[in-house]
């Protein structure tokens, strides 16, 4: 009989191995990297200068960073203002036990996910443009006042990134809200039904309590999604290489890689990825002290 | 153990399988010879003729003409940057060429083609102004393509039913008040549909092609730059009268999409033509042939230049090619023989920079497109008034700069209603200081030019 | 609802329209763009879906053609771009799924000296946003010599640190210690005991992981982008946004891209729906 415990010492570091290799090269490195890139300048990854805090103090008065950031955190705010109440609202509305087709709606609002970034911009890209585009025609159809060149990708262009990026995620979401809806106590609803408590009562003191770890979580997920906010924009303003018109599509993300990949200065993409990444955390922090001090 | 995972695990495990075998043995091949990269696909159908009659005399080294989409550049440089595999021979536009010049000198991934230009007699040869975009701290990089005078296309169906006579138009002013019969409502609407000039405040292009022709621009040839000259605040002030408020008489047609059909419907009667836009108009609509006719700028002052530029490519060989003589030799077979400038006209009405090839008898030949003008003369004529067009790294950003900075003074015209430029000036002149700012800031941030910088 | 309310009521007429509106606004763009596919340029710009003509429904059936999706697969290297996607897929999302199973396996079940520091150092790197290790990620690349090539897109995505957490997390759940200690009692070794013991009761785990990276790979466009300069490379994400570069005007030809390159990883979805949905929401709900 072989002794368990002989074995045990490098059977660990066996498993973890294969991970730990392709984490430290191509992870932890990088990470570490980034942070003395930071401080330098340069000309693709050839060529580098150390630069000291140059990058920094040149990114304060950037008037490009300044747009992206604040495009980037209007494109947060809106996407936590439409995606989260849109995703509850779906996830309410299948949650009904009575209801039929559950299966259908939960597929057609969840297939649009699947859909990757990148085809969802080359989709709308055509969808919204003037007269042709779905969108115009259909409205135009529908209601013959609309201007069919109404221009959706130049002059709204928030809305139309908030409009795409929704019906790209509205469905994920929906999942995980339909799943903490399941997890609440059904007695629990029963007893303030039976209390003579409203729909909108239940909701608010039974079921929105109860599904806040979750709500917390999605919060997360919408916020650091928009904040690397890249791809749609990227595609959808190609021309102008992701800018949009008057730089109003451009993003932090969408501006880290410009200044990394096309203009090859990697150390000033590396200083707009940390700050971008404190910003990230920061937030974080702050969430998960605002929920401790609800709980309590 | 078939049952130890879901029948999904063992799709991907063979899908994994069968596609790793394919990828080992469909492996890819470096084609020979040598590679060209282009991204405009005319110039790639009459590379591949040229490319044809060289495979005739070369037949170990055939020319690959590679036709490139959006992501030439984006490759282009990654390939300087990193090394990765690129053409020999590239040809890069005027909006591009200024990340190739953003590192030092030496990182240029052009060969500097400026001696030998001079010394096989090439130099004298080309119309001078071609060169400027492709010059850089006084060396050149490429062959220059073309020359791309700008001229007006305006539609005659429009202007003759109207009984407007065109030849009393001498500058912007004559053009805009002649023409202001035509700015009509076409559907109904109450709106005016018809504009007279193909522009916006977000038309960055145009607003160089317009700065040019009245003698500003972005960089002078030193690389400093002028976007707060007297002459750009002045002409940015007559822009943003046209392009906003009470006296607007523009509107911009989308290159692409439901562009072409806007325009057979006769939503815009003049557009800013250089010579491949006449041509690029002539291929896409052919429906629209016999409305159109070209005729000088109008000049900004009596007397003044009545053309200007827009666009250009260049051809340069990178210092990555391994058949630098080769690359050369088919280089100047494409761009200096009079067969090609002869097909290029036919192709694409685009004119020749050789100023020898310009007594070709192509260019005498009445367009029927164009109500049986002579197009190509007429470009010809304006070729030695062609404005210079310096390059730098920095080209991107003053671009920026100054879009940023019309599109404010248009929206500043717009919300005061202001239809008199003079009443622009000093806004202009405070939008304009801003830019050259930022501009210059950026400039002094880039430690490897810094060096090098008057 | 209690039930002595009928069936029928305004309130249901009212949630059942609002679904299905929602349901129609949602899978409105997936019927254009197939209906776009099968259309001819002209067609394109003059009916909004199908063409209208004398065939069944007023349709004009006869013009619809599969010529474009044709074209993709002889003209143009779309046939090399699918290739490439089902390559990176299937292998990235397996060695990931065993690298991370493996790793969470040490890290849940084994006690050894710095497994506090390996957990909270790789699992602590899933706050950071992938876009602060662009720049620097590229540059390891170019100094490893992996740019353009395959394994400069494969290797770093086999270690997610992500897949850590799951895997870890899961196995903590629902991995009894005393099945392992039973099965080295009896003498296994302790490969064996990962292979044939903790990876089928990890089954649904596993099932729902390899999906969800497979489409994330499949989906994928910023690394390959980086990364590969060569186009026979180049996976789908990438070569459809080329084609639409190149191609600007021949929208159905775009449209059939995008549609090929949508069409595999929804029949993968559709298949295996389940595993991929519980495999999202573990470990952010109970139960």
């Amino acid at each position: 009989m072989r002794p368990a415990r002989q074995n045990s010492a490098w059977v660990p570091w066996c498993l973890l191995a294969p991970f730990m290799a392709i984490f430290l090269t191509f992870t932890a490195w990088p990470l570490i990297r980034s942070m003395v890139l930071a401080f330098e300048q340069s000309f693709g990854p050839k060529t580098t200068a150390f630069v000291g805090t140059l990058n920094f103090r040149f990114m304060m008065q950037d008037p490009l960073f300044w747009t992206a950031v604040g495009n980037t955190l209007i494109f947060t705010l809106c996407a936590l203002l439409v995606q989260i109440p849109t995703a509850l609202g779906l996830a309410l509305l299948l949650n009904r036990p009575d209801l039929k087709g559950k299966r259908l709606y939960r597929l057609a609002f969840f297939s649009p996910s699947i859909v990757g970034l990148a085809f969802v911009a080359i989709l709308f890209s055509l969808m919204l443009e003037k007269r042709t585009g779905l969108i115009n025609s259909s409205l135009h159809a529908m209601f013959s006042s609309w201007d069919p060149d109404f221009p959706w990708l130049q002059n709204y262009v928030m809305t139309s990134l908030v409009g795409a990026t929704l019906w790209l995620s509205a469905g994920f979401y929906m999942i995980y809200f339909l799943a903490a809806l399941q997890n609440v106590p059904p007695e629990l609803l029963e007893a303030a039904n039976i209390d003579g408590a409203s729909s909108w009562q239940r909701f608010r003191h039974i079921t929105l309590p109860e599904i806040r770890p979750v709500l917390n979580l999605i919060t997360l997920l919408v916020v650091t999604g928009s904040f690397q906010f890249f791809e749609l924009p990227f595609l959808l303003y190609n021309e102008t290489g992701g800018n949009g018109p008057e730089n109003r599509a451009l993003t932090a993300v969408t501006y880290l890689y410009q200044t990394g990949f096309r203009n090859g200065d990697l150390g000033y993409a590396s200083a707009i990825g940390w700050v971008l990444t404190l910003i990230l955390v920061g937030f974080a922090l702050v969430q998960r002290q605002i929920s401790r001090r609800k709980e309590s | 153990m078939l049952r130890y995972f879901s029948p999904g695990v063992w799709f991907v495990v063979t899908t994994a399988i069968v596609a790793s075998l394919l990828v080992v043995l469909l492996p890819v091949e470096p084609r020979p010879g040598i590679i060209f990269w282009l991204f405009d696909r005319n110039h790639a159908k009459l590379s591949r003729l040229i490319a044809e009659e060289w495979e005739e005399q070369h037949p170990d080294l055939p020319v690959q003409v590679t036709l490139m989409g959006a992501a030439i550049s984006s490759r282009m440089m990654t390939g300087f940057y990193s090394d990765t595999p690129v053409g020999d021979l590239i040809e890069v536009e005027r909006s591009l060429i200024g990340q190739v010049f953003s590192g030092p000198l030496e990182d240029v991934g052009f060969v500097d083609l400026t001696e030998r230009l001079h010394a096989e007699g090439i130099y004298d040869q080309i119309n001078a102004p071609s060169f400027s975009p492709w010059t850089n701290r006084g060396h050149i990089f490429g062959l220059p393509h073309d020359v791309h005078p700008v001229m007006m296309m305006y539609r005659v169906d429009l202007v003759e039913a109207a009984g407007i006579d065109v030849s009393q138009i001498e500058t912007w002013d004559d053009y805009f008040r002649i023409m202001r019969p035509l700015m009509q409502d076409l559907d109904g609407d109450g709106r005016v549909d018809r504009y007279l000039l193909n522009a916006a405040p977000t038309s960055l292009q145009f607003h160089e092609v317009l700065m040019l022709q009245a003698g500003g621009g972005y960089f002078d040839p030193d690389g400093n730059p002028t976007l707060n000259s007297a002459i750009n605040i002045r002409t940015l002030c007559h822009l943003a009268t046209w392009y906003a408020g009470p006296a607007r008489v523009t509107s911009e047609i989308p290159t692409s999409g439901s562009g072409p059909q806007l325009i057979a419907d006769g939503y815009c009667v003049g557009f800013l033509a250089p010579d491949w836009y006449a041509g690029s108009i002539r291929n896409s609509l052919p429906t629209m042939a016999g409305k159109f006719k070209l005729m000088p700028l109008p000049a900004w002052e009596k007397g003044g230049r009545r053309t200007s530029v827009y666009g250009g490519t260049m051809l340069g060989i990178t210092k990555a090619s391994q058949n630098f003589e080769a690359a050369w030799a088919y280089a100047k077979q494409l761009y200096l023989s009079p067969d090609t400038a002869r097909r290029l006209y036919e192709v694409a009405r685009i004119i020749t920079p050789i100023k020898s090839n310009w007594s070709q008898p192509c260019y005498d030949e009445p367009d029927p497109y164009f109500c049986n003008q002579a197009i190509g003369r007429e470009y010809i004529k304006l070729a030695p008034d062609v404005p210079l067009r310096p390059s730098s790294p920095f080209y991107g950003n003053a671009q920026q700069a100054l879009n940023i900075a019309m599109i404010d003074l248009s929206r500043y015209a717009e919300d005061h209603a202001v239809s008199d430029p003079d009443a622009l000036i000093a806004e202009s002149q405070r939008l304009l200081e801003r830019a050259q700012e930022q501009v210059l800031a950026q400039m002094q941030r880039n430690v490897f030019l810094k060096a090098e910088m008057p | 609802m209690s039930s002595t309310h009928p069936s029928f009521s305004w309130g249901r007429v009212l949630i059942y329209g609002f679904l299905t509106v929602f349901a129609l606004i949602t899978i409105i763009p997936f019927v254009w763009m197939i209906c776009a596919a099968l259309k001819t340029q002209a067609d394109f710009f003059t009916s909004r879906f199908l063409p209208a003509g004398d065939g069944l429904f007023g349709i004009a059936w006869d013009r619809l053609s599969l010529h474009q999706f044709g074209r993709l697969f002889t003209e143009l290297p779309v046939a090399r771009a699918l290739l490439n996607s089902v390559f990176f897929a299937s292998v990235m999302s397996l060695g990931a799924t065993l690298f991370s199973a493996a790793g969470g396996y040490a890290l849940s079940k084994f006690q050894f000296r710095g497994r506090e520091f390996i957990t909270t150092f790789t699992i602590g790197t899933v706050v950071l946003p992938a876009a602060l290790l662009l720049g620097p990620g590229f540059e390891t690349l170019y100094h490893l010599g992996l740019v353009d090539h395959y394994s400069g897109v494969i290797l770093p995505g086999l270690a997610p640190a992500f897949g850590l957490y799951l895997f870890r997390q899961a196995m903590i759940n629902s991995l009894p210690n005393d099945i392992i200690e039973s099965a080295r009692i009896d003498g296994c070794g302790e490969f064996r005991i990962f292979f044939q013991i903790v990876l089928p009761i990890m089954r649904p785990m596993i099932s729902a992981y390899l999906i969800i990276v497979f489409i994330g790979i499949w989906n994928n466009f910023i690394t390959p982008q980086i990364v590969l300069q060569s186009p026979e490379l180049h996976p789908l994400s990438v070569a459809i946004f080329n084609l639409k570069g190149l191609y600007n005007d021949d929208l159905s030809l775009i449209m059939a891209g995008t549609l090929v390159s949508i069409a595999p990883v929804m029949i993968l979805f559709l298949l295996l729906q389940k595993e991929f949905i519980s495999g999202l929401t573990s470990g952010a709900v109970k139960g």
